[in-house]
């Protein structure tokens, strides 16, 4: 187990190290001078004097070699120095870090809501395999996979904001307000989970060993506990992880619909208004993020399913 | 109506499909039960038998004969499509067939206890050796924490784990074969049964193992009156072990008695059939004597996996060589290298030292000779990809490799389907719905597609029942004979390797430790472990089995 850990600690700093690097290489594959854009940014007028251009350059250190550039910028963002936003003049990490709270939060939120509805729902169609409850379910839950969240959430808001006014139609202030954007990013979870643990359900109970855990005296109902849930629930860490590292950067339509300061919405506008230095920042913290919970899932696969082990047991 | 001292009685017993035939048969997961089933024949039909306290009784018979279908109605826990549709089965004073659901959860495990055919296969691969021996313990015993924890320890010394409680804490992945089954054995008797039902659960092992488990369940009956019924395809592993023999066919028994006199004095065809099966008499046939020349030679091979600080050596300074027209046994317990060899000469694996060298110049062009030597692999049914019909599966490699047009590749995959005696019809069929025997000949005719010269067989027999190993090793002679073949036969299975072969190599972790000619090999095996190898298989077949059955029988055609 240790060589492991250590060995997926490492492709995890790997992976994070190059993708930093082709983010630190995003100002080099955009259109328009980045120290222009500085300049442009902290003095009115349209017209930025050359001599300005080059001193600001020198003192970015801009004519050093690219490794060391690279290297000085990946020091600072680890320290959480992520420069200044072009656009609001504010440190970057001051925008991000409250972003990246907000959406973790939603996106905890929205995976725990999908996770306890699918849970109950794929175990009973799983063993119900072929009977109407499964029919039913599945029909359902599958159905959410078409309904994109741009329709949904108008839908709900609709619904719950306008016709009914229970539920806040926008906002990220106190429980009612996440209750919404939380239902419309949990719906095409739920139907992945539930599919999943529907058929990781199937496989289980088809193993030979239930029969044996049967002629061994335990009953049905005890069976199914010990030997067929468990072993069913293991596929869905690895979605689970999946699904989280996806959601943290990709939650961007319901940020927007909802007015949710949250990373997608933060990333959205960054992009929208050229400003690098907060798109840089809010990508590197996404992906090293993504890349910890999965690396995670990885370790707790193993722990629940100790046969993955490899070849070198 | 019981007679007292019986711990299992089966009386008319009557097993049928419950679902009715072409109707939904819930796929082919139900596997040979659900197809032979389709029909309104029963599955088994007026089977009366019983087992005493201490007594050994072997149920014997080829595959589909309802062998685990008895032992599964035993414990009620047959497939959800099939039902038990008249007699009565009475364990000890518990009636099966009338007891409730939850009476009969105390009956299993702890009246009787059951071994399976795959025993890893038959432990939740997520838990523990340990977790699955608490199961019986805590429901059968009522022992809980460490006290249930030292009886587990102590089971699992009992059974023959060197290191108790290692056992204890390691998942079923990490037994070999053998200690799976004693782990097996030691959680079917964990609730302290009666009785024990055990459906093959030797036929995957080597001898060597076999004989230790025998041996385990030999004592328990003795120790303290166990009476097992003990499942299995081949007549002759059981036999010094068995008080009687029962013969199984189409789901009745044809035939019973003390097993000396079974031996001596069989009464049905199906008995002397079997008999002959397990005996694989070596000196039943003639053939030319090789050619002096070489067609394969092996020169100090090594393979060596992993990385540097973990290497783990498979073979050790291997050569070896193989006549045109011979036909050479490789014989070793699982682990030995035995595959690992198989595939290095095919290619499949690249050796770390040492030359595999092909004496092929009669064999065609190049790519003729690439693919001069092939391999008929051990597990028919995963060898096929499931998703294919069979004659997709073979056209594969003759459009690849020999760019034959459409109508030649059919031709020539009807010649082999011919040489190996399969109907054509067969070709349309996916692996699924093919029995072992078929596709083991599948398998052997696909080989047969590139003209080898070479043809090895790795443990090709092994998952087959007696009788159809029989006729599948005689194949291969055949085509040996008509095709001026060289064979490499690799097996656990000492009887495999008489009957088959001029030469015997024997592999010790991963080194040749002695070849000699088969006749002088078996009559006085040289190294330490070739005598225990060839010991451990004597007393089970072969001469002994002959001395029991007083005389030589000639049965096979």
């Amino acid at each position: 187990m240790l060589p492991f850990i250590a060995k997926r600690t490492a492709t995890l700093v790997a992976a994070v190290v190059v993708s930093s690097f082709a983010v630190f290489l995003i100002p080099y594959f955009t259109p328009g001078d980045p120290v222009r854009k500085i300049i442009r940014s902290r003095v009115s007028g349209d017209v930025v004097d050359d001599a300005a251009v080059q001193s600001l350059s020198l003192s970015l250190g801009l004519q050093d070699p690219l490794a060391l550039q690279y290297l000085r910028w990946l020091g600072r963002i680890i320290t959480g120095d992520m420069g200044l936003s072009h656009v609001s003049r504010t440190p970057v990490a001051d925008q991000v870090l409250p972003a990246l709270a907000v959406t973790l939060s939603l996106v905890i939120l929205s995976l725990g809501l999908a996770a306890v509805v699918s849970l109950p729902l794929g175990i009973a169609a799983g063993l119900r395999e072929g009977k109407a409850t499964d029919r039913v379910i599945t029909t359902v839950t599958q159905s959410f996979i078409a309904m994109p969240e741009y329709w949904v959430a108008p839908l709900l808001v609709l619904v719950f904001a306008l016709k009914l006014s229970v539920l806040p139609s926008a906002g990220w202030a106190g429980p009612a307000s996440m209750i919404l954007p939380a239902v419309t990013l949990a719906l095409r979870p739920i139907s992945y989970f539930t599919s999943a643990v529907r058929s990781g359900m199937i496989d289980a109970a088809a193993a030979e060993h239930v029969p044996a855990a049967r002629a061994r005296g335990l009953s049905q109902a005890q069976a199914v506990l010990r030997h067929v849930v468990p072993n069913g629930l293991v596929p869905l860490s690895t979605l689970f992880a999946v699904w989280f590292a996806g959601l943290l950067g990709g939650s961007v339509i319901v940020e927007v619909i909802f007015a949710v300061p949250g990373m997608g919405r933060l990333l959205f506008d960054s992009v929208i208004n050229s400003d690098i230095p907060l798109a840089q920042g809010g990508v590197v913290v996404v992906v090293a993020l993504a890349v910890t919970v999965t690396t995670l899932a990885d370790l707790g696969h193993r722990l629940l399913s100790p046969a993955v082990e490899g070849s070198y047991a | 109506m019981s007679t007292p001292g019986n711990v299992l009685e089966i009386s008319g017993l009557e097993v049928r499909n419950l679902r009715p035939a072409g109707g939904h048969d819930g796929g082919t997961g139900a596997g040979a039960a659900g197809t032979l089933g389709a029909g309104q024949a029963p599955l088994v039909r007026d089977l009366t038998l019983s087992v005493g306290a201490g007594e050994f009784v072997a149920l014997v018979g080829g595959s589909g004969s309802g062998k685990t279908l008895t032992a599964l109605s035993c414990l009620r826990l047959l497939p959800p499509q099939l039902g038990i549709t008249g007699g009565s089965i009475r364990l000890g004073s518990t009636d099966v067939t009338a007891a409730a659901e939850s009476d009969l959860n105390a009956v299993r495990g702890g009246q009787v206890g059951m071994l399976f055919q795959q025993p890893k296969r038959m432990f939740n691969p997520n838990r523990t050796i340990g977790q699955h021996l608490l199961e019986p313990l805590r429901i059968h015993g009522r022992l809980r924490g460490a006290k249930a924890r030292d009886t587990a320890v102590e089971m699992l010394h009992e059974v023959g784990f060197a290191d108790p409680a290692r056992g204890f804490g390691a998942y079923p992945h990490q037994l070999s074969g053998g200690m799976a089954q004693r782990a097996m054995t030691a959680v079917a008797l964990a609730g302290r049964p009666k009785l024990l039902l055990a459906d093959e659960p030797t036929s995957a092992l080597d001898k060597m193992l076999e004989r230790q488990v025998l041996q385990l369940l030999d004592r328990e009956r003795r120790e303290r009156g166990l009476g097992v019924l003990y499942i299995t395809h081949n007549i002759a592993a059981v036999a010094p072990f068995a008080d009687r023999v029962l013969v199984m066919d189409s789901g009745t028994i044809v035939e019973g008695g003390p097993t000396a006199s079974i031996l001596a004095a069989p009464q049905q065809d199906y008995t002397r059939e079997l008999l002959a099966a397990s005996q694989l008499a070596p000196d039943s046939r003639r053939r030319p004597p090789p050619a002096e020349r070489d067609i394969l030679t092996l020169a100090g091979v090594h393979k060596t996996f992993g990385p540097r600080r973990r290497r783990h050596t498979v073979l050790e300074d291997v050569s070896l060589d193989l006549k045109g027209g011979g036909i050479l046994g490789i014989l070793g317990q699982s682990g030995s290298g035995k595959s690992t060899l198989a595939r290095a000469v095919v290619g499949l694996e690249k050796v770390t030292r040492g030359t595999i060298s092909r004496h092929l110049e009669e064999a065609g062009n190049a790519p003729e000779r690439a693919t001069a030597v092939q391999l008929v692999f051990q597990e028919p049914h995963s060898s096929f990809d499931p998703r294919m019909t069979l004659r997709a599966s073979m056209e594969a490699p003759l459009l690849r490799l020999r760019g034959l047009a459409p109508a030649a590749r059919a031709s020539r995959i009807a010649d082999a389907m011919a040489e190996v005696e399969l109907d054509e019809c067969m070709l349309d069929r996916r692996p699924g719905q093919c029995s072992g025997g078929q596709l083991q000949r599948a398998t052997i005719a696909r080989a047969l597609l590139l003209d080898p010269r070479v043809l090895i067989c790795d443990e090709a027999t092994s998952a087959l029942d007696a009788l159809t190993q029989r006729t599948v090793l005689n194949l291969l002679l055949r085509l040996q004979r008509d095709h001026r073949l060289s064979l490499i036969v690799i097996s656990h299975d000492m009887d495999v390797v008489r009957y088959m072969c001029d030469r015997v190599a024997v592999l010790l972790d991963g080194r040749v430790i002695e070849v000699a000619e088969t006749q002088a090999f078996f009559a006085s095996p040289a190294h330490e472990h070739s005598r225990a190898l060839v010991d451990a298989a004597i007393p089970c077949r072969g001469d002994h089995l002959r001395s029991l059955m007083r005389g030589p029988v000639s049965l096979h055609s």
